[in-house]
C-alpha cells in the first residue's frame, strides 16, 4: 500500500484521544450536544476508501448518533505506525442554533501496528454501547476472536468478496465460535441490499390471484448487474428456502426441487439493469416479472397469465447506495435467521466448481 | 357479524420479513372521503406507507361521499392534498400507481342503491385486483352519520365479511358526549360489526412516546420496580396548547375540554401510566389492564368536584406577543358560554399500587406553549443527610413528553464542583429527534396499518370507552351548565390560580414547562 496524506480532522497522539475529544466539546459552546446510541468502527485496507467512509459516518450520524472509529490498516507495510485524528460530525437539532454532534476517531495502523487492531478498538469505545464493526476487507484465515467476542454487529458485505464460497465459511467460523456466536449477528449488507425486493416480492403474492402460483413455479429467471451475482444468489437462496426448494443440479443445468417434487429451473444472467434488475417466476400459463432500472427506486411489478386479470404496479424498492443499505441495516436491527437459511438453501451452488472459477 | 379469526391463504414469503403483524390485501372505504380528515391524514398517511413499502400492493382505497366527481377528479384532489400534507415528497411514478388504486364512490348516506352498487364495486375490484374480499370501512363523518351508514352497511350485508375474509369497521371521535350517548353509538356499532372488528381510533395512542410508555416501565428494571405508592409522590399529565377554537367554536362550545381531551386522550395516558403489565402483548391483554385501571379511579361526586376539579376559560391576554380575545368573543362563541376551557383535576386511583398517589391532570387552551407531557414525582429522600445544606433538594421527576420534542428525561440532584457541599439539579435528556434523527411516521400511518393487520392494541376498546365516560359525566352532573364555578385565566397564562390551589394542598406545584 502506497504512503497516503490523510486529513480526517484534529491530528492526536493515540494516548491523548480522550481528552482531546473533551477538548474538541468544551472549546464548542453550548450550542453543540454530543450524541452516541452505538459504537460504530469501520475496518479498511484501502486507503481510497477513507474519504467515502468518512462521508458515510456523517451521513450515518445524522440518523443515528454514533462513535465512529474509522480504522485504516496496513499490516504488510515495512514500517510500524499508528496515527490518529478526531472530529465531529454536526447536524442541525431542530429550530435555532442547537446541533447534535457525533465524534469519529480515525486511525492509520502500519505493520505490526495493525495487530493492535482490538486493543485500539477496545479502549476507544463509548460504554455500554453496542459495538458494530463494518469489515470492509475479506477476512483472513486467522481472525483474533477477542475482538469478535465484543462484537454485537458484524457487518460485511458479501457483493464485494472475491472468493464468496472461503468467505462465507469463514464468516460462518466467527458465527459459531462458541465465545462470539451466541452475541454477534451477522449482517450481510447484500442481505440488507435485498430486503426491499423480499418484501416487494413477499406483498405481492399477498395478491388472491397470485398466492395460488407460488406452488406452480417451474421457471426462475434472475438478472443481475456486473458484480453483483451473490447478490442474486442470495435471493435465489431466500425464495428456495421460503418455498421449501431443493438444489439438485442435472446435467450442468441449475435446478431446484420443490416439495412436490416439480423440478425448478433456474437462470441466473448478468444485465445492465439494476443490481438485480429482472426477477421473472413462471408458472404453467402465468408469469410474475419484478424489473427495476438502474438507480431507479421502484419496481415495475406485473402479473400476466392466461384467464387472469393482468396486474401491474409500481412498488417502492428503495436505494442502492451503500450509504443507504447500512442505514436500512442499522435501522433494522434484530436478528436476521433467514439469511442463514437462505445461504444454506444455494451454498452447494455457492461451492459448486462452476461459481468458484 | 363478521369473524376475526379468518384463515387467509398463507404467503410463505412473508414468514420472517417482519417483526410486526402483517398488514392484509384489503378495500378501504372512506365515509365522508371529500373531508378534511381524508385529504390532510388519510391519504397522506396511506401514500408514505406505500413509500417505504409498507403498504400491500393489493390495497384499494374507494371514497364514498355524496358529492358527484369522477375517479380521475378524486385523484387529482387528493394529490393535491398529498402534496401538501405529506411528511415525504410526491414521486410521480410511485404516486400514479398509488392513484390508480384510489377509486370514488358517489351516494348518499342513506340510499340502499348506493350501498348495492357499492358492494357491486366491491366485488369487482376484488376479481381485478386481488384484495381477497377484505374490507376496512373508515367513518369519517360527523357522529349523527353514523347510524344511517351503519344501518345501511348492515342492510346490504357488506358489513359480514365471506368466509376467509374479514370485514372492519374504525370509527373516529368522538364516541359519544357522554355515557349514555356512548353506548347508543357502541350499540348501534355493534348491531353491524363485533367488538373484535371495531377500531375507534384515538390518534394520540399512535405516536411514538404514547408506545414508549409500556417500553419505558416494562422493558427497564430500573423504573417498574419504582414505580408505586412506596416511591413515587404524585404524578403531572399535562396537554397545553397556546391555541383557541380556531374555527372550531361550533364543536368545541358543546364540548368542552373534559370531553375533548380528557376523556379520551389524557385518560389514556393515564392508564398507559397506571396500569399492570398485561399478561402479554396482545391487544386485549393490554386494553383489559386498562380498563382495571379506569375502573379503580375514585368517583369524583357532589362536594368533591369542587375539591377536585378546577375549569376555566380564558379572558382576553396575549400569546406569543399578539394580543387574543377572551372566549366568548371568540367568532361563534356564545358570549355567556359556560364551556370549559381548561380544566385541572385531582385523580385518586384506589389499587394496591397508587393508594395515595394523586394523579393530576391539567389540559387547557390559550396557554404559552404546546406541550403534552407526563411527569412521575417520585418522593423527597429523609431530610437527614442534607439538612444543613444551604440548597433545597429538588425531588426526582421523570419526564416523558409526548410532543412536541418527543423523549424523556429524569431530574436529579448533583454536587455542585467546588469545595463547599452545594448541591443543584441536573437534568439528563433523552430525546428522540437527537438518537434517532429520523423522522417518525405519523399516528394515522401506524394506526392504519395495525387496523389492516388485524391488531387493535393501539385502538379503545367498548368498555375503555364507556368507563371513561362514566368517570367524566359524574363530574360533569355537577356543573349543571352555569358557570357559577368557572374560574378565568388570562390568555397566555399557565391557567387560573385555582388550579395551582388544588395541586398547592398536595404541597407540590405545576412543573413548569
Amino acid at each position: 500500500m502506497s504512503e497516503v496524506a490523510l486529513d480526517f480532522g484534529l491530528p492526536v497522539e493515540i494516548g491523548r484521544i480522550d481528552k482531546e475529544l473533551g477538548r474538541l466539546w468544551e472549546d464548542s459552546g453550548d450550542t453543540k450536544t454530543r450524541a452516541s446510541l452505538i459504537n460504530l468502527a469501520i475496518y479498511t485496507e484501502s486507503p481510497d476508501s477513507m474519504t467515502e467512509n468518512t462521508e458515510i459516518i456523517a451521513a450515518i450520524a445524522g440518523e443515528h448518533a454514533c462513535r465512529a472509529l474509522l480504522i485504516l490498516a496496513n499490516p504488510d507495510a515495512s514500517t510500524d505506525e499508528a496515527k490518529a485524528w478526531i472530529n465531529a460530525h454536526c447536524f442541525p437539532a431542530g429550530k435555532g442554533d442547537r446541533q447534535i454532534c457525533s465524534e469519529q476517531i480515525t486511525f492509520q495502523l502500519n505493520g505490526e501496528a495493525a495487530t493492535a487492531l482490538p486493543n485500539m478498538v477496545f479502549s476507544h469505545l463509548d460504554s455500554d454501547l453496542p459495538l458494530c464493526v463494518w469489515w470492509q476487507s475479506e477476512f483472513r484465515d486467522i481472525t483474533d476472536e477477542r475482538l469478535w467476542q465484543w462484537v454485537d454487529r458484524l457487518i460485511y458485505d458479501s457483493q464485494t468478496w472475491s472468493n464468496p464460497a472461503a468467505q462465507f465459511e469463514r464468516v460462518l467460523a466467527i458465527s459459531s465460535s462458541s465465545d462470539s456466536g451466541t452475541r454477534t449477528t451477522l449482517c450481510d449488507l447484500n442481505w440488507a441490499r435485498l430486503l426491499s425486493t423480499r418484501f416487494a416480492l413477499a406483498q405481492f403474492f399477498d395478491n388472491s390471484v397470485a398466492i395460488g402460483l407460488l406452488e406452480k413455479i417451474v421457471r426462475v429467471r434472475l438478472e443481475h448487474a456486473p458484480g453483483s451475482r451473490t447478490t442474486a444468489l442470495l435471493l435465489l437462496g431466500w425464495l428456495a428456502s421460503r418455498l421449501g426448494w431443493k438444489f439438485q443440479p442435472i446435467l450442468g443445468n441449475a435446478y431446484f426441487v420443490s416439495p412436490t417434487g416439480t423440478q425448478i429451473e433456474v437462470k441466473l444472467t448478468e444485465g445492465e439493469g439494476a443490481c438485480v434488475g429482472l426477477c421473472r417466476l413462471e408458472s404453467n400459463g402465468a408469469q410474475i416479472e419484478f424489473r427495476r432500472e438502474k438507480n431507479s427506486e421502484f419496481f415495475h411489478a406485473t402479473l400476466r397469465g392466461e384467464n387472469l386479470p393482468e396486474i401491474s404496479q409500481v412498488l417502492s424498492a428503495g436505494r442502492e447506495k451503500i450509504v443507504d443499505i447500512l442505514l436500512t441495516e442499522l435501522s433494522r436491527g434484530g436478528r436476521h435467521p433467514q439469511y442463514l437459511e437462505a445461504y444454506s438453501a444455494v451454498s452447494a451452488w455457492v461451492h459448486s466448481p462452476d461459481e468458484a472459477k | 357479524m363478521s369473524a376475526t379469526q379468518v384463515t387467509q391463504p398463507v404467503n410463505p414469503l412473508r414468514e420472517g420479513l417482519s417483526t410486526r403483524a402483517i398488514p392484509e390485501p384489503c378495500t378501504i372505504v372512506i365515509f365522508g372521503a371529500t373531508g378534511d380528515l381524508t385529504h390532510r391524514k388519510l391519504v397522506p398517511a396511506l401514500y408514505n406507507l406505500a413509500a417505504n413499502g409498507s403498504l400491500p400492493p393489493s390495497v384499494n382505497v374507494v371514497g364514498f361521499a355524496r358529492r358527484d366527481k369522477t375517479d380521475e377528479i378524486f385523484r387529482q384532489e387528493l394529490e393535491e392534498a398529498a402534496q401538501k400534507y405529506s411528511r415525504q415528497k410526491l414521486k410521480p411514478e410511485l404516486w400514479e400507481s398509488f392513484a390508480s388504486s384510489i377509486f370514488y364512490h358517489r351516494s348518499e348516506f342513506d340510499k340502499p342503491e348506493g350501498y348495492e352498487a357499492l358492494a357491486k364495486r366491491l366485488d369487482e375490484l376484488d376479481a381485478q385486483r386481488g384484495t381477497r374480499g377484505n374490507r376496512l370501512f373508515y367513518l369519517s363523518v360527523a357522529p349523527d352519520q353514523f347510524s344511517v351508514i351503519l344501518e345501511q352497511l348492515a342492510q346490504s350485508g357488506l358489513n359480514k365479511a365471506r368466509e376467509g375474509s374479514w370485514a372492519r369497521v374504525i370509527v373516529e371521535k368522538p364516541f359519544g358526549v357522554d355515557l349514555p350517548t356512548a353506548v347508543a353509538l357502541n350499540s348501534m356499532v355493534e348491531g353491524a360489526f363485533s367488538e373484535s372488528d371495531t377500531y375507534r381510533i384515538d390518534h394520540y395512542l399512535g405516536k411514538e412516546t404514547a408506545q414508549n410508555i409500556m417500553v419505558l416501565r416494562f422493558a427497564n428494571s430500573l423504573f417498574e420496580t419504582m414505580w408505586n405508592a412506596r416511591h413515587i409522590d404524585h404524578v403531572q399529565i399535562t396537554a397545553s396548547e397556546p391555541l383557541g377554537v380556531e374555527g372550531r367554536a361550533g364543536y368545541y362550545d358543546k364540548s368542552g375540554a373534559i370531553r375533548d381531551m380528557v376523556q379520551n386522550h389524557l385518560l389514556q395516558l393515564l392508564c398507559l401510566t397506571a396500569m399492570e403489565p398485561p399478561m402479554d402483548l396482545s391487544a386485549d391483554a393490554i386494553r383489559d389492564e386498562k380498563v382495571k385501571v379506569l375502573k379503580s379511579i375514585r368517583p369524583i361526586e357532589g362536594a368533591d368536584v369542587a375539591k377536585c376539579v378546577v375549569r376555566a376559560q380564558y379572558s382576553a391576554g396575549a400569546v406569543n406577543g399578539k394580543r387574543v380575545p377572551a372566549y366568548r368573543d371568540e367568532l361563534n362563541v356564545p358570549p355567556e358560554s359556560p364551556t370549559e376551557t381548561y380544566v385541572a383535576l385531582q385523580v385518586n386511583i384506589d389499587n394496591w399500587r397508587w393508594a395515595g398517589v394523586p394523579f393530576f391532570v391539567r389540559v387547557g387552551k390559550r396557554l404559552p406553549k404546546a406541550a403534552t407531557e407526563i411527569a412521575i414525582h417520585f418522593k423527597s429522600v429523609p431530610p437527614v443527610l442534607f439538612r444543613n445544606s444551604a440548597d433545597v433538594l429538588d425531588d426526582n421527576v421523570l419526564v416523558i413528553r409526548i410532543q412536541p420534542d418527543e423523549g424523556i428525561s429524569l431530574r436529579m440532584c448533583a454536587k455542585k464542583p467546588g469545595s463547599s457541599l452545594r448541591i443543584e439539579p441536573v437534568k439528563m435528556d433523552f430525546h428522540y429527534g437527537t438518537s434517532f434523527g429520523k423522522a417518525t411516521p405519523e399516528a394515522y400511518e401506524r394506526l392504519l396499518l395495525d387496523a389492516m393487520s388485524g391488531d387493535a392494541t393501539l385502538f379503545a376498546r367498548r368498555d375503555e370507552v364507556e368507563e371513561a365516560w362514566k368517570f367524566i359525566d359524574a363530574i360533569r352532573a355537577n356543573w349543571d351548565g352555569t358557570d357559577t364555578d368557572l374560574a378565568f385565566y388570562s390568555a397566555g397564562s399557565w391557567g387560573p390560580t385555582e388550579a395551582d390551589e388544588l395541586i398547592g394542598r398536595h404541597g407540590a406545584s405545576w412543573r413548569r414547562l
